[in-house]
């Protein structure tokens, strides 16, 4: 799995979450989409943990910037073991 | 869970996604799902869409604790809402919530509460000392955590009148301390069950214990516990745990004023026994400890027993003979359940819709207080289509899984057990014995006299409460506001000068019919104003009506009344006392779709006679 892979992976899981489509970029990133609150944050997060198999650490996906960077936090976690 | 055609239905405005949304929301057991269907609930509320409980009246609802409650609140808001009751929320700052209490001045008070869920913090629970200290210091200070947790309680509701719920604590789940663990009430693991029972065991009757150790229990205590999200966003449990306490505590909600089912009705072959006995014949059905499924036929039959002791009505609603049907209830040397734990006993082959239908007038019960169980799903569904207030349940294929699907159905927990749900059966039958008196004598007023009616008339007292409160919320015939309150409600008025409070039981020779009925006044000005006046239809047209209201214009003249107001509100379930006060010698003065005003003066009042004989009169020395 690529960067571009993940980004179309996550595509899928924000159209379920989000009411309004929202085309996913690297550079795009929450303050972006109206819809992105801290709560749909949450269930983002959930989804995202559940459909990827991964769990992130204490912490480290408040330091993703953007959804590029989110996308290679995923690719990090899934290369564990 | 697929919110395609949810999200369709709510992009072109269409009312229908309320019933798709409850309906989903119902079933939803994941997290992501159920938050989900939260936020589409609020985008069609900020659309403006149709169609969901626009009369409901909020519930004022206030959440605080030693966790962050977000998004905990949404969760309940959505659950609450979805359930028919919206909720006004207030929302405590994190971990604030003993200043919040404490405080006169908090937002809290200023937000005046119906409701207060408080969560008070897991790491205040916990022994401060040595494991090895005396268990004497150690149970000191858990009975400290206790009192200070129902003090907490107590001045939330000496200040709001709101009924309370709290959140009892989690237990680990780590093998830290091993064996020792239950050796000494200073970890945490012995602390904390010793803080939750005493916190149950000791809660008043405004508190409400949402029992987390048990929630946690249930999933699984590893499950139950996401250190990450808790140094992450300070949250109190797993999110799977969350959807759990979140459907706990809208379920607490409903119970306050809900009543629980009054009468499961079963179905008996493959329900209550193993085979068909019509075709199997009373040795052929498989019953009892012999085999491994007549063991489970059984043990469904103990649970159900167990039920009725809890006040539930059971009957039969079978497609059968009606001798070949009551014959292994008769002869059956392995049938827990006999023919006088039945308040009734339909077996015919007429639709069981319809045998149902006729229960209701028989026990003069409301069809939305009927469960019906049956394995056949050919049966529940004529049910579900010809009765739809008939909660149904549709037994698996596995007859050991009967008594958990009972078990977790919620539909019969009680409030409060008092001694008279014990009574109920007795009394129902007592009724049928009655009808078969009345049969024999042939006018009213000697069939009355025979009857030897002892009646106690009481003020509201604090032992009563939970009775009262009961009552209250589940009598829907004869009652002409529905007037619903609270048991802090019920305190309330039990304490307020302006208002009179009194309830009266009834006994005759053939039992004891406990506490039937209740009428709250409020003075207004030389005016008694009649709140609330309600009855067990179990003993209308006995004189009961009549006592009452010599009672109520006794009281009214003690308090310098001239006349007595009553109003009728109708719904759908009180058509029965539409005219009553008419009946009762009251003139119309005022009538709209809404409510039936009359008035009684009572200068010219002439007490009213009845054949019962009262015992006491309320707000007298006894």
């Amino acid at each position: 799995m690529n960067q571009a892979e993940v980004i179309a992976k996550l595509q899928a899981i924000f159209d379920t979450v989000f009411l309004e489509p929202v085309v996913l970029t690297p550079a795009i990133s929450a303050k972006d989409v109206p819809e992105w609150d801290s709560l749909t944050h949450i269930s983002l997060m959930v989804a995202v943990e559940k459909d990827f198999g991964v769990r992130f650490r204490v912490g480290e996906v408040e330091n993703a910037k953007n959804i590029g960077e989110f996308a290679d936090l995923i690719l990090k976690r899934k290369q564990e073991p | 869970m697929d919110t395609g055609p949810l999200k369709t239905l709510l992009l072109s405005n269409d009312p229908a996604f309320w019933a798709q949304l409850k309906s989903l929301t119902k079933s939803a057991r994941d997290f992501a799902d159920l938050f989900l269907l939260s936020s589409l609930r609020k985008k069609a509320h900020a659309r403006n869409l149709a169609g969901q409980n626009p009369s409901a009246k909020p519930l004022r609802f206030a959440i605080l604790g030693g966790y962050s409650l977000y998004p905990l609140h949404e969760l309940i808001e959505h659950l609450s809402e979805l359930d028919g009751r919206p909720l006004e929320l207030w929302q405590g700052d994190y971990d604030n919530y003993i200043s919040e209490i404490m405080d006169d001045e908090s937002e809290l008070y200023a937000f005046a509460p119906e409701v207060v869920f408080i969560l008070p913090a897991e790491r205040r629970c916990t022994y401060t000392g040595q494991l090895t200290d005396p268990r004497a210091a150690q149970q000191a200070e858990a009975q400290r955590t206790v009192d200070a947790l129902l003090d907490l309680a107590r001045q939330v509701n000496a200040k709001t009148g709101a009924e309370v719920i709290t959140t009892n604590f989690m237990l680990p789940a780590r093998h830290d301390l091993g064996a020792f663990r239950s050796r000494s009430l200073g970890s945490d693991w012995s602390f904390r069950k010793w803080v939750n029972l005493e916190l149950g065991l000791n809660a008043p009757s405004y508190l409400h214990i949402c029992d987390w150790e048990f929630l946690a229990n249930r999933l699984g205590g590893l499950a139950a516990r996401d250190e990450r999200s808790w140094f992450e966003s300070k949250q109190p449990c797993s999110s799977a745990l969350l959807v759990e306490l979140a459907r706990e505590a809208a379920q607490l909600v409903a119970a306050l004023k809900r009543a629980p089912k009054k009468v499961l009705v079963l179905d008996l072959d493959n329900t209550l026994w193993g085979g068909v006995v019509a075709d199997d014949g009373l040795e052929g059905i498989e019953l009892g400890d012999t085999s491994p499924r007549g063991e489970a036929f059984k043990a469904f039959q103990k649970y159900i027993a167990s039920l009725k002791q809890r006040g539930v009505l059971l009957a039969v609603c079978s497609k059968n003979d009606l001798a070949r049907a009551q014959e292994p209830f008769q002869k059956h040397p392995e049938m827990v359940l006999k023919l006088d734990d039945l308040v009734a006993f339909k077996a015919n082959w007429e639709p069981k819709s319809e045998n149902i239908r006729a229960m209701a007038p028989e026990l003069n019960l409301g069809l939305d207080s009927f469960v019906f169980v049956d394995d056949n799903p050919a049966e529940i569904e004529i049910v579900r289509q010809f009765v739809p207030e008939v909660t149904t349940i549709l037994l698996g294929p596995d007859p050991s899984d009967y008594v958990a699907q009972l078990a977790d159905c919620r539909l019969f927990e009680p409030r409060s057990i008092t001694a008279e749900d014990a009574e109920r059966t007795r009394q129902y039958r007592s009724d049928a014995q009655r009808q078969a008196l009345a049969a024999t004598v042939t006018d009213m007023a000697s069939y009355l006299e025979s009857l030897s009616m002892e009646s106690i008339i009481s003020e509201f007292v604090p032992v009563d409460v939970p009775r009262l409160s009961q009552l209250i919320n589940k009598s829907n015939q004869f009652n002409l506001t529905t007037h619903r309150r609270s048991e802090a409600e019920v305190s309330a008025v039990m304490h307020d000068p302006n208002f009179i409070g009194f309830s009266v039981r009834l006994t005759d020779r053939f039992g004891d019919h406990g506490l039937i009925s209740i009428v709250i006044g409020e003075k207004v000005g030389e005016s008694m104003q009649i709140d609330t006046w309600l009855m067990s239809c179990r003993v209308l047209k006995r004189g009961v009506e009549e006592e009452v209201l010599n009672e109520l214009v006794r009281l009214a003249q003690a308090r310098g009344c001239t006349q007595l107001a009553g109003v009728y509100r109708p719904t759908p379930k009180n058509e029965m006392v539409r005219d009553f006060y008419g009946r009762m010698g009251f003139t119309l003065t005022a009538e709209s779709e809404t409510q039936r005003e009359f008035a009684l003066p009572l200068a010219t009042f002439q007490p009213m006679p009845t054949k019962i004989k009262i015992i006491r009169r309320a707000y007298e020395p006894s």
